[in-house]
């Protein structure tokens, strides 16, 4: 038997150590970025080759928030965030009523041009926005900010709530109107807690697209309009790694938490190839 | 006025219902767009007039066309290794190994941080002071410095797979979920050893998938921003180089930005498209036949 | 010593609480079709599995051709397999799917030919090499199935349920088909069905199974003419039951007293007076006489309660008084309505000691 061919003997019935090996790899690869980015921000005296920090500390978080003016950037972030999914989750509902519930020829292309920007770079058309938004003073406001957002967000709201509608049976609202409801105490009684579910989930999901958007806000903001991901890059433009990390670790923690969340309900792999459908 | 409202007072609600939306993509997409359009051709700087001297400057510039290639690069080298890792690792995950589900969760874990996050925690760890080197250093002896990776193409590279390989694999992973396990069975039945069965029967039947997620993750890499930004040293791929034409020139060459950004888009909508034909093409002879 | 070409030996596999196949022990002989027959979820597809590989049971051996394979992975089996849904790779066409075991044996190109070209003429499918799977219809497909199946003369054949998928018009084309081409090559077949009609028309040899546990193995006569339980009775053809307790002997008959009848039985072996026992009768044994005949033993009066007509058959329920009740089928040229008397005879009582049902 030829010397490859043992190897590969070898590597086949080995196989089982081999596929654990590759998975804690992968854990290994994929989370060996967080550590460091968290080790990094509470670490003191962190100099030379060491693996872990030889102190700890939560100075630069103090930093970050006495000097670094972390509260107003947050404050900037969630109130852009607010606006953006308010009218995005607006948009996203009339729109996914239209989508889900009605008749219209060429759905399926309406739906595809609608989900267009999200598979454009951001930086293709967000040069134009910037120019918009000169013109119209729009600029470092938090209404031209979020409305920048809401180019992210609208998509994803309006795919949710689509579907959200399409799901909502007929029948039921029937069922209602047969034991004697009206038209308004329907609407109260069945359809809003029907799909009050759509509306949390593409509100949260409108949130988190907001509140991590970075393109679009890096060519609209100003000296008023600072949120956390373009804070963070100005950190890293000023290299200290240390402030750095700890406002990636203050910016980072709710998507995390997001997707713990949404793990255990939802297909995470419908958040790929947005335009095989919901 | 009655009878027009009657026939067509359906198609009307409808409209008023897709208005917002309506307006929000003319708006903040759309008219936007068209802007970049009128804008790459109009000469920098000047409010009126017409030219192709954006489009030819950055494309004759040795320094244009690098930039074009680079990115190209970037994204086929990217794409290639994720492949290379997602396909063991989709047959890996399928087997339902114990805390698979972790495992899973861990794939996704690049695709909800946003690309800065990413983008720093790999510089920390990949950098002379990271994890990385003082492995390395400390544990394999011909060593003595620190390894660049940082700044470097391939660092660039390995960066993007890890925030790009998870398109990939999960489309991949459904592809390999798809298949009728009857049909590998068939295929042991008739003889075919494990490996056989692999390379003959369950490799053929999941390429469309593998091949439809290594588009998106060229898409994405092809369109990466914030990840060579901060990441990229002096690679600057085209979605940087529309920028620094804003950010740093005084005043903004807006037009020269405006033809780049043309140029990138069209070519991601070419890439679009190819997914969209390979989506469509595929999806019919992957699943078993009934 | 085995003389069979497939054996179970008491062959056990649980699922949790559940038992699969409990301690089960079968012999295939060679050139036979036996077919495993029972309702879902009584071991038969798992005594297939376990016979491909694709399942190792926890306890028992199985051997093919006198060799012990319960521990030989599946690829190494020589077996050829037809599936329920067909299992075709779709991505390739049907030249290449036949000759699939041969190209994985690495066969040269020449013989693979000859052997794909006398498959697809025993499966009457020559003309449709580069057709795709998808491009065929069910029936079609099951025989390149089928084709793929026995391209390389495997020395036994297993069938899962291959009929399910298809019209009941195509599945009794199909069964003819099967069964020639078994019979033709000579091949030792196992066929996995619910279907008990085609247990009956198919095979050498059925084995009945339920809950993991073989209740019968006999040939398609014996199974339908004796049934050895209730079980096995209940599920093969219609029938009818009566408890009764043995009153007498007398020479090679026993009577029992079923409430208020009385009814000469053949005596069951080792039986002894006051043994409760369980009388079975098939609804197309009775007969039905406007009157009745003296001379004849186990006649009864009856009342017709519901009279059905199914085209060739009719299917009479009817009482006997104190809440016994029998099902009839006989021909349909003598109808008689509800309501109307007739007369019961009954020469054909199966019996079992009842202790065992």
């Amino acid at each position: 038997m030829s010397l490859a061919r043992v190897y590969w003997r070898g590597l086949w019935s080995g196989r089982l150590v081999l596929g654990y090996t590759l998975l804690l790899s992968l854990t290994l690869f994929i989370l060996a970025p967080f550590l460091m980015i968290t080790l990094r921000s509470v670490g003191k005296g962190w100099f030379g080759r060491l693996w872990f920090p030889p102190q700890l500390t939560l100075d630069w978080y103090r930093w970050a928030i006495e000097v670094g003016n972390i509260p107003e950037v947050m404050k900037n972030t969630l109130i852009i965030g607010v606006i953006a999914v308010a009218v995005s989750t607006v948009i996203g509902i009339f729109a996914g009523w239209a989508f889900g519930r009605r008749q219209m020829p060429g759905k399926e292309l309406l739906m595809a041009v609608v989900l267009l920007p999200r598979m454009i770079p951001p930086i293709t058309y967000a040069l134009g926005v910037a120019k918009i938004f000169y013109t119209l003073e729009l600029v470092d406001t938090y209404l031209g900010v979020a409305l920048a957002h809401v180019s992210v967000c609208a998509p994803y709201a309006i795919l949710v709530l689509s579907a959200t509608f399409e799901g909502l049976d007929e029948r039921v609202l029937e069922a209602a109107g047969v034991c004697g409801a009206n038209t308004i105490k329907r609407f109260v009684y069945v359809v809003l807690p029907l799909i009050m579910p759509g509306i949390l989930a593409s509100m949260i999901f409108s949130f988190t697209h907001s509140y991590n958007e970075f393109t679009l806000t890096l060519l609209t903001y100003g000296p008023h309009t600072v949120t956390l991901p373009v804070r963070t890059y100005l950190a890293v433009g000023d290299g200290y790694w240390e402030i750095t990390s700890a406002m990636a670790v203050i910016m980072v923690l709710p998507s995390l938490l997001i997707l713990a969340m949404i793990q255990r309900r939802a297909k995470p792999e419908r958040l790929v190839g947005g335009l095989k459908g919901v | 006025m009655t009878r027009f409202w009657r026939s067509h007072s359906s198609g009307l609600v409808t409209f008023l219902l897709l208005l917002p939306a309506l307006a929000g993509f003319f708006g903040l997409f759309f008219y936007p767009m068209l802007l970049t359009v009128i804008l790459s051709f109009r000469p920098e700087g000047e409010i009126a007039g017409w030219t192709l001297e954006n489009y030819t400057r950055f494309l004759a510039d040795p320094d244009g066309s690098w930039v074009i290639l680079l990115t190209f690069l970037l994204a086929l080298g990217s794409t290639a290794l994720s492949v290379l890792l997602s396909v063991p690792l989709s047959l890996i995950l399928r087997e339902k190994v114990r805390g698979h589900q972790f495992y899973r969760l861990m794939v996704l874990v690049p695709l909800v941080v946003p690309g800065l996050i990413g983008a720093l925690g790999l510089l920390l760890f990949w950098g002379p002071r990271g994890w990385f080197n003082l492995f390395l250093l400390q544990f394999v002896p011909f060593v003595t410095q620190p390894v660049a990776v940082n700044y470097t193409l391939h660092g660039l590279t390995f960066f993007y797979v890890w925030l790009y390989f998870p398109y990939t694999c999960v489309t991949t992973l459904s592809a390999l979920e798809a298949l009728d396990p009857a049909i590998e069975e068939a295929g042991a039945v008739a003889g075919a050893t494990r490996w056989q069965v692999l390379r003959h029967i369950v490799l053929p039947l999941i390429t469309p998938g593998i091949l439809a997620g290594s588009v998106l993750t060229f898409m994405a890499a092809f369109g990466a921003f914030s990840v060579p930004l901060i990441a990229g040293g002096n690679y600057r791929p085209l979605a940087v180089e529309i920028y620094k034409q804003i950010a740093v020139p005084i005043p903004a060459r807006w037009s020269a930005a405006s033809a780049i950004a043309i140029i990138m888009g069209i070519l991601q909508v070419g890439f679009l498209a190819l997914y969209m034909r390979l989506v469509r093409r595929g999806g019919g002879s992957a699943r078993a036949v009934r | 010593m085995s003389e069979g070409m497939i054996e179970f030996r008491e062959v056990t596999k649980r699922y949790g609480g559940l038992v699969a196949n409990d301690r089960l022990s079968l012999t295939i002989r060679r050139g036979e079709l036996m077919t495993l027959l029972g309702p879902s979820g009584c071991g038969k597809t798992t005594a297939l599995r376990c016979l491909t590989g694709y399942i190792r049971p926890d306890a028992g051996r199985i051997l093919i051709d006198g060799k012990d394979v319960t521990d030989l992975p599946t690829h190494q089996r020589e077996l050829g397999m037809v599936f329920q849904n067909f299992a075709l790779f779709p991505h390739m066409h049907v030249w290449d799917n036949v000759g699939f075991p041969l190209m994985i044996r690495g066969a040269p190109k020449a013989e693979r030919a000859r052997l794909v070209a006398e498959a697809l003429r025993l499966v009457r499918l020559e003309g449709y090499e580069q057709h795709y799977p998808r491009q065929l219809s069910g029936g079609q497909q099951q025989r390149v199935g089928l084709a793929r199946a026995l391209v390389y003369r495997p020395k036994v054949l297993l069938l899962d349920e291959p009929l399910s998928n298809l019209d009941a018009k195509l599945r009794e084309e199909m069964r003819f088909e099967i069964k020639e081409v078994v019979t033709r090559l000579e091949i030792t077949a196992m066929y996995v069905t619910h279907d008990q009609a085609e247990a009956l028309a198919l095979s050498d040899r059925v084995a009945i199974m339920n809950r993991g546990r073989l209740e019968q193995l006999g040939t398609p006569e014996e199974i339908y003419e004796q049934p050895q339980s209730r079980f096995v009775a209940e599920f093969i053809g219609l029938s009818n039951f009566l408890e009764g307790f043995v009153q007498a002997l007398q020479d090679d008959r026993m009577i029992v007293q079923a409430q208020h009848l009385r009814l000469s039985v053949a005596a069951l072996p080792r039986v002894t007076p006051g043994q409760k026992v369980l009388l079975f009768l098939r609804p197309n044994e009775i007969e039905i006489q406007p009157r009745r005949d003296p001379a004849a033993a186990n006649s009864f009066e009856a009342r017709v309660e519901k009279a059905t007509y199914l085209g060739d058959t009719m299917d009479y329920r009817l009482t006997l008084g104190q809440g016994l009740d029998l099902r009839v089928q006989t021909d349909a040229r003598h109808r008689h309505s509800p309501g109307v008397s007739v007369w019961l005879h009954l020469p054909r009582v199966r019996s079992w000691i009842a202790e065992q049902q």
